[in-house]
This record gives structure tokens, C-alpha cells and sequence, in this order.
């Protein structure tokens, strides 16, 4: 089973340093939280969805389309009800529902497939080495990226052990489809027992594995892959800092882009 | 405490570490979708079944194994947001909590971990821990997921405890059917795995035991019996968490 979302294009986004998109992703998620009027995020949504494009990413955005669809719809019928505003347009005892925080509750919606979107593109354009270089280069330690990449090699492994459980279990007669939640929940241990013997079995093979080449976790270390940050990584990264300023200052500044005040 | 910073110089621990996170990840992956609760944002997640038992037998490898193979599951989900950075704190505890509650939590504490599913008070233990470690968890990815205005703090708490309480309940039949194994034959329990100085030792134990319970009931019913101000309530609630998790 095909579970990786990275795709294989030559893009200018594809070929950035790890660290840049990394960077990026994390302003980007910043700059989605400056605003709470639909308005201003569906300029914002609609930057990404456009980047998207750019970064060839859109096939990944069609493959979890229907999540990002019923997002924008949860949170757009769900916050309109947790957020008082002051135009009342409906109240029933406790609930009430104002022009303000529907339009809050859309923008969170858009917010929150944004967020989304823009995971989506940096998981579309960064392969899982990639990633955990990345992070070594921020300065995550190296244990715990090596324990990261490790079970990132892992999950396709597993995951595909799980699938096969499961399939060979539902071709015995077992039915996963009836019964409470908790009974539900239950038919799935038949799985997981399995799943986690074969699984743990890896342990100590790979432990000796590890150790018979000399592997010390504190040791200092080099890399086959060395990504160097180019000019263009760090135009990158300045445009993204610059556009967080502006859009802080109109926000901060000016008050723009505001349904709800006192919430982000 | 100690024990989850000194385990990174040990190589079982950090295989250990992969191999938890890998299992949860893969879980949450192969069964996704399989119990829906809203379709689309939220099902019961089989997966939870993993991280009391990875906790209990694994230690501070299953803390981190919980973690990880959570940030993993959002990557291969595709659902790497902001709220990733809220469910890798929610979920180490997931995975944190239950193996220092099991020797702190008076009256409830054992001296050391060791499962035997004969012992009536053993299943007292693991189902108030397991509601505990749930809550806390819930408690902390909630407030900060409402912040960010992702989805209400009131709705999200009670999605995730039971989603985590549902899920840790059942892995007590996990934990039954592999403690053995994993203790004796493979001889993989964290106790046995870490040198004991490493292991460290609780700052206040009973202390912190007793600050995540109360402030975790608090952050699921503080609602219910004074008109708390949300963000007053899971901000308290979390902070009260994060410290009592400290000195365990």
C-alpha cells in the first residue's frame, strides 16, 4: 500500500532546503492565525491553493478532498454556537447564533483547511530523509531524529502487516462492521496482538544490528545528504518574514481583518 | 523524569522508541476511518488501544514511541498542522503518565510495575490511570486547539477522553496478552532495559500524581460546576498538568 504523500516533480518549491520549507510552513501557519474575518483568510486560502498549483501538490489536495470539504463544514455549523457576538440573529435557551460568529465560524473553517493545505504542500514537495535532515540542522538531537526516521521507515511495513491481519481475519468470517462501539473496538484486538508481536521482534534484531556497527546515540556524526541553503532559500524565508510583518501590523496596527475580538 | 532524557543514550530504548512509534502510527493508519464518530474529523481511534500499554511496559520509550508515531500518523495522514504540536505533547502523556501514576498515584501506587491480570487491584489501577492519563491528554490538545480556533475546547475534550479512555480500557486485553512476553522472553521491560541510575527518581511523586488528577477532572467538569470561562478553565487545567507531570 502506497501511503507516502511526497511527489516525485522538479519544482522550485521541490528543490528549497528542508530547513526553508520547514521555516516557511511554520510562518505560514502564523500567518493564518493573524485574521479570524472569512474575507481576509480566503485571500490567504486561496495563496495556498495557488502555491499548491505551483508545487504540482494539487493531486494530494484531490486525494483528501472530502476531508477538506467536511472541515470548512464542521467548524463553519459548529463554532457559530461557542462564540457570542453581538448581532444576535438566533437564540434557543443557552445557544444563541450572531451574523459574527457565523462568519467567525467560516473563517475558522477556511483556517483550519489551510492549516491543512499548507502541511499538504510541504509534505507533497519534502521527502521523509529530507525532513529528518531538516530537523537535525534545527537542532532536534540526533537520537530522537534517528528514532523519527527510523519509525518513519517502519510505518509502510506495519501498516501493510496490519492491512494484511485484517483482511485475513475479515476472510475468516470475523465482522468488523457490527456491534457497539465498544464490541467494535474490541474485534480489533484479534489484530493488534499480532500486529505487535510481529512488530516488536524487530526490537532486538535491530538493537544488535545497531550495535554491532558501532552505533553510539551521542556520537557526533556526518551525512551522505548535505543540503546547503542557497540564495533563493534565503529570499524565501525573507519574503515569508516580511509578509508576517505586514500582515501583523494591519492586524495589530490598523485592527483589520477582525470579526471576533479578544479571540485570534 | 530523569529517565525520559537519559533514555536517548540507550540503544534499545531508542529502537524501542521507532518500534512504538511505528506500531501506533501504522495502527492509527490501517484502521482509520474504521469506527467513524463525524465522518471525515474524528473516529474512534483504534490505535489508542497502544500508548497505556507501550507506556506501562515500555516506559519513557513508550512516551516518546506514543509522541512520535502520532506526529507520524498526522504526516502520512496528511494532517500536519499546528494542532501535530499539541498531539505529540497530548500524547507523550498518553503514553508518560500511566507508567509514573503506576508507582506515585497513593493510595492506588504499586512499588514497581509488574501485571498480573489475577491481581483485582492491578485493574483497579489501570482503569482510574488509564481515565487519568486520558483526560490530561485531552485536556492539553483541547485548549490549545481551541486557541488556535480549530475546533471548541467543550466539544474536543469530551471527543478525545473517550475516544483515549475507550481506547486505553481495551488495551488492557493487549497488555494481558503480551506482558509476558515482552517481560520474560524478549526481556524488553524498561525497568530491565535502563540502568537504574538512569531511570531517576520522582521530584515529589505523590504530589505530582495528585496535581494531574485533580487538575485533569478539573479541565473535563470544571464546566459543569462553576460558569468557568473556557480559556480560564484549560489554561489553569494544563499548566497544573504540565508541572504535576513535571515532578512525577
Amino acid at each position: 500500500m502506497n501511503i507516502f504523500l511526497y511527489l516525485d516533480e522538479n519544482t522550485l518549491i521541490h528543490r528549497l532546503d528542508p530547513r526553508t520549507k520547514l521555516v516557511s510552513a511554520v510562518i505560514l501557519f502564523g500567518i493564518c492565525l493573524c485574521f479570524n474575518h472569512p474575507l481576509y483568510l480566503a485571500f490567504i486560502s486561496g495563496g495556498v491553493v495557488l502555491t499548491a498549483l505551483w508545487a504540482r501538490a494539487l493531486p494530494n489536495f484531490w486525494r483528501l478532498r472530502y476531508i477538506l470539504l467536511l472541515l470548512i463544514l464542521f467548524s463553519f455549523v459548529l463554532w457559530p454556537f461557542f462564540v457570542p457576538g453581538p448581532t444576535r440573529w438566533w437564540a434557543w435557551g443557552p445557544f444563541q447564533v450572531s451574523r459574527e460568529s457565523v462568519l467567525y465560524g467560516l473563517a475558522m473553517g477556511l483556517r483550519l483547511a489551510t492549516f491543512v493545505g499548507i502541511g499538504l504542500i510541504f509534505l507533497s514537495t519534502t521527502r521523509n530523509e529530507e525532513l529528518t535532515n531538516g530537523l537535525i540542522r534545527m537542532g532536534v538531537p540526533y537520537p530522537l531524529a534517528f528514532a523519527l526516521s527510523t519509525a518513519l521507515r517502519l510505518v509502510p511495513t506495519f501498516a501493510g502487516a496490519g492491512a494484511t491481519i485484517i483482511q485475513a481475519q475479515v476472510s475468516r468470517g470475523l465482522d468488523l462492521e457490527s456491534g457497539s462501539i465498544f464490541k467494535r473496538m474490541g474485534k480489533f484486538i484479534p489484530q493488534a496482538v499480532p500486529l505487535f508481536i510481529y512488530a516488536i521482534h524487530h526490537t532486538n534484531t535491530l538493537a544488535m544490528a545497531l550495535e554491532s556497527k558501532g552505533f553510539d546515540p551521542q556520537a557526533k556524526r556526518t551525512f551522505y545528504y548535505e543540503p546547503r541553503m542557497q540564495r533563493v532559500d534565503y529570499w524565501v524565508i525573507g519574503f515569508f518574514i516580511l509578509l508576517l510583518t505586514a500582515l501583523l501590523y494591519l492586524r495589530l496596527g490598523m485592527g483589520l481583518g477582525v470579526v471576533i475580538r479578544g479571540r485570534l | 523524569m530523569k529517565g525520559i532524557f537519559t533514555m536517548w543514550k540507550n540503544t534499545r530504548m531508542i529502537i524501542l522508541t521507532a518500534v512504538c512509534a511505528a506500531i501506533y502510527s501504522a495502527a492509527l493508519l490501517a484502521f482509520k476511518t474504521a469506527i467513524p464518530l463525524i465522518p471525515g474529523i474524528t473516529e474512534v481511534r483504534v490505535g489508542n488501544i497502544f500508548p497505556m500499554p507501550f507506556g506501562l511496559m515500555f516506559g519513557p520509550a513508550g512516551a516518546w514511541g506514543s509522541a512520535i508515531g502520532n506526529l507520524i500518523g498526522d504526516i502520512f495522514g496528511g494532517t500536519l498542522t499546528p494542532s501535530s504540536l499539541a498531539g505529540f505533547v497530548g500524547n507523550f502523556l498518553l503514553g508518560y503518565l500511566p507508567y509514573t501514576l503506576w508507582t506515585n498515584l497513593v493510595p492506588f501506587h504499586h512499588k514497581t510495575f509488574r501485571w498480573e491480570a489475577g491481581a483485582w487491584l492491578n485493574w483497579v489501577a489501570y482503569f482510574i490511570i488509564a481515565f487519568i492519563s486520558s483526560t490530561a491528554c485531552a485536556v492539553v490538545i483541547s485548549i490549545f486547539v481551541d486557541f488556535m480556533g480549530v475546533v471548541p475546547y467543550k466539544v474536543l475534550v469530551k471527543i478525545i477522553t473517550l475516544n483515549n479512555t475507550l481506547g486505553s480500557f481495551i488495551g488492557v486485553i493487549l497488555l494481558t496478552s503480551v506482558f509476558k512476553l515482552v517481560k520474560d522472553h524478549l526481556q524488553l521491560y524498561w525497568g530491565d532495559v535502563m540502568e537504574e541510575a538512569d531511570q531517576g527518581k520522582p521530584i515529589a511523586g505523590p504530589l505530582g500524581a495528585w496535581l494531574v488528577t485533580i487538575a485533569s477532572l478539573f479541565g473535563l467538569f470544571g464546566g459543569l460546576l462553576a460558569d468557568f470561562q473556557v480559556g480560564i478553565l484549560g489554561w489553569i487545567s494544563t499548566a497544573a498538568i504540565l508541572i504535576g507531570s513535571f515532578l512525577l
